[in-house]
């Protein structure tokens, strides 16, 4: 409870800043890889070399990126979030586009044979279709963006970090803990409201149909 | 309404449309017919774009569709799949109204159109509109299939074996229904099968074709009376013979697909057999290829040992039927011994294939409806 | 950057997934076995890699003080999820005809699981090691902040230094080792599934 005194006002305004990169990132992230996941699902033929070549990115650690892109923008926030958008990408992509090339070819015929324009059949066919695995991916990029947030703490830049970084520091299992417990349950929040999207978002008719 | 005119397609070196040209009249129910690899496919996929042909002009309702936009052409176009491929992610009542809705229909009105073709394949609005279909049957999709392609009172309708992959019955059912249909609202139709009594029962004209050309384009009688190819006597005789039931023997309703093992097969090995082919018994032989019994799971797990040999194990005594056998005395066995099957066998023994209950009920409906593949 | 550095963080990789097989393959066993404790060790696991690599190798440190070994059941930690999760999935899609048939000669529940649907499920069990592999190279890294070294000792130096030779060097260093073994595990995991192919044809 003392804790809680002592730290109460710090832990909420961390949360919020924690809260606010995963966002926003995401939502950056979602934009761009969903954009991306659709154009290479229309050339599977480049997309081949591309998706391996990114999947090589992927591996580079995020505190690589945040500390170059830290070397040449400075201090500021949009350096975490730049960071932490480009690893929400991947696996927001990877499950668009194999959301989009899974779709059996039945459909798309006869969606064209229906008459549907092609940006009628991926809004109303495709994109549906495909709507369980792109929200898989968005349920995992979000679960590790919360996790790499911490990273903005190591460039002096708040968020739940802070505390894990002077708790490592000083031996403090509290203050570890303090920022530990929150970004789990941030994480575990964030999943929960992305199931209840999913809900949503994907279509009746093929929720059964996994 | 449709003319195709030297029209060819290849496919690397493989002559699929080879200068194909011929006449569809307004209200024709036409059927495209023959061998797997003919053309047929590709000739109906041409009609709506889906497919390029590389030379040669097609013209419907008198415009060359080369100048037509793909997508408006398609929506005057009504289009079956076998596949079927209602948008899972839509009901039912979305489904029949995707053509209406992208041609502007009002909302009332897309409802009422809906109401009136469920009607027409006496399917309850009520109960199925606002269905997905994976809650349908097979047989209830296609007819949804079906009044999709129509929905929009397109004047011709595209249909590429839109009931082969459904069983016989309710296969027979539909045909019915679109015959019905046809007579009803006047379309032109265009319908792709490789099953001769579909097309005779059908079509006012049949094409049949074979390696890109027609071979025949004519009313079914007149093939019926003259098959201009010794191909199409044999598509003909295939559907005309197998409609007499009396006779046929053992052989015409076996399944010359049976798993049998040599009793000095390890026991382990046939379980391991059975587990793969999904099978619980195993038709046994003794060396010299005669048949011996049949050894079930039960047998096995009865034995207890899963070493050894299965010669070990006594097969059991299955009713067995010479292959020449009339197939109504094999029925009849069947029916009253309780066994799963009949083993049929040849003159010197050996085993020739088996005849289960289902292999017996898919040969009957074979019978009655037709060429099943 | 001297090659011993590079052996240290392999050293913490290899070591991390081999108890990471150790413990997660049995628990995945157990649960596929148990189904009604099915969904709370998939949600164990799940909660697990929730929590930030970093606080969770912080916390472990806190509690049984610094050193390799220390680092590494953090590691193992962070890395059970893909190997308990594809585990459990794997051995549930087996195929019933052939569990059945098994049951039906009188294996007994352990003969079944090593003789049949362990040796079936494996690509699947294989491809759970093999993500657990390539996120530990790149999660390794924070063993450096709680002193257990490795390629992270490379890459920090150079962030606070501002030294992006330094940087880059620890970074490709790292990209390598993951698509090194990537592509090693996918060979694997390839000629394996041909061999079991061959054995049952």
């Amino acid at each position: 409870m003392i804790f809680f005194e002592t730290y109460g006002d710090r832990l909420i305004t961390a949360f919020q800043v924690h809260l606010f990169y995963v966002l926003t990132s995401v939502t950056i992230g979602f934009a761009i890889a969903l954009v991306l996941g659709i154009l290479l699902s229309r050339v599977p033929q480049y997309a081949k070399v591309i998706m391996p070549l990114l999947s090589v990115f992927q591996t580079i650690p995020g505190i690589v990126f945040i500390g170059i892109l830290f070397l040449y923008l400075g201090m500021i926030p949009a350096t975490v979030i730049s960071a932490l958008a480009v690893y929400a990408i991947f696996p927001i992509l990877k499950n668009t586009y194999t959301g989009l090339l899974d779709i059996k070819k039945e459909y798309i015929e006869a969606a064209k044979g229906c008459g549907m324009s092609p940006f009628q059949t991926l809004l109303e066919v495709e994109l549906p279709l495909a709507s369980p695995s792109i929200i898989a991916g968005l349920r995992m990029s979000t679960i590790y963006t919360v996790s790499w947030a911490v990273l903005a703490a190591m460039i002096g830049l708040g968020g739940l970090g802070e505390f894990i970084y002077i708790g490592i520091a000083s031996n403090n299992d509290q203050l570890i803990l303090a920022g530990a417990i929150p970004s789990a349950i941030m994480a575990i929040g964030l999943s929960l409201l992305i199931d209840v999207l999913r809900r949503v978002v994907v279509p009746k008719g093929i929720r059964s149909v996994k | 309404m449709i003319r195709f005119e030297n029209v060819k397609k290849k496919y690397g070196n493989t002559v699929i449309l080879d200068n194909l040209s011929f006449n569809i009249e307004p209200g024709e129910f036409v059927v495209l017919i023959g061998p797997s690899g003919c053309g047929k496919t590709t000739t109906l996929k041409s009609i709506n774009r889906l497919i390029k042909p590389d030379q040669g002009k097609i013209f419907v309702n008198g415009q060359e569709i080369s100048q037509v936009n793909p997508v408006k052409l398609r929506r005057k176009i009504g289009y079956v799949i076998q596949q079927i491929g209602l948008f899972p992610n839509m009901t039912i009542e979305q489904n029949i109204g995707v053509v209406p809705k992208r041609l502007k229909y009002e909302k009332k009105e897309i409802q009422k159109i809906t109401r009136d073709l469920m009607e027409m394949v006496d399917m309850s609005f009520e109960e199925y509109a606002h269905k997905y279909p994976s809650e349908l049957s097979g047989g209830q999709q296609q007819r949804i299939g079906v009044l999709r392609a129509l929905a929009a009172s397109p004047p011709i309708v595209l249909m590429d074996e839109p009931f082969g992959a459904l069983d016989p019955m309710t296969r027979a059912t539909l045909q019915k229904e679109i015959g019905k249909l046809h007579k009803k609202l006047n379309k032109t139709i265009v319908f792709v099968t490789h099953d001769m009594n579909e097309a005779l029962d059908l079509a006012d004209k049949i094409i049949f074709m074979e390696q890109g050309k027609i071979v025949q384009m004519a009313t079914p009688e007149e093939m019926l009376a003259n098959p201009a190819s010794p191909l199409i006597r044999d598509f003909m005789r295939k559907s005309s013979l197998a409609t007499d039931p009396l006779n046929l023997t053992a052989a015409d309703f076996m399944s010359a697909n049976v798993i049998s093992v040599q009793k000095k097969k390890s026991i382990r090995e046939c379980t391991d057999i059975m587990a793969r082919q999904h099978i619980d018994s195993l038709v046994i032989k003794n060396e010299d290829e005669t048949y011996a019994g049949v050894v079930t799971i039960k047998d096995i797990k009865k034995h207890g040992k899963s070493s050894g040999t299965i010669g070990e194990i006594e097969p059991y005594q299955n009713i067995t039927s010479d292959i020449l056998e009339n197939a109504k005395d094999s029925f009849d066995k069947l029916y009253n011994s309780g066994d799963n099957y009949v083993v049929v066998l040849n003159n010197d023994q050996t085993v020739a294939g088996i005849i289960s209950k289902t292999s017996m009920a898919t040969a009957m409906a074979d019978t009655l409806w037709g060429d099943m593949q | 950057m001297d090659a011993s550095i590079i052996l240290e963080h392999l050293y913490l990789v290899v070591m991390t997934v081999i108890f990471s097989v150790v413990v997660g393959l049995p628990i995945g066993v157990l649960a596929y076995l148990k189904p009604a404790g099915r969904k709370i060790v998939l949600w164990s696991v799940e909660i697990l890699q929730t929590i930030p690599a970093l606080a969770l190798l912080g916390l472990i440190i806190i509690a049984l003080g610094p050193g390799k070994m220390t680092v590494i059941s953090g590691l193992v930690l962070y890395s059970l999820l893909p190997i308990v999760h594809n585990t459990c999935v794997g051995l549930e899609n087996v195929d019933n005809g052939i569990k059945e048939a098994g049951k039906g000669m009188g294996l007994t529940q352990l003969d079944r699981l090593i003789s049949v649907e362990i040796p079936l499920a494996f690509p699947m069990i294989f491809t759970g090691i093999r993500i657990a592999t390539v996120t530990t190279v790149g999660v390794a890294v924070f063993a450096t902040s709680v002193g257990g070294g490795g390629l992270g000792k490379i890459i920090y130096q150079g962030i606070r230094t501002q030294n992006i030779n330094l940087i880059v060097s620890g970074t490709v260093s790292l990209m390598i080792m993951a698509v090194l073994f990537d592509v090693l595990m996918i060979w694997i995991n390839r000629r394996l599934a041909k061999g079991a192919h061959n054995k049952a044809f």
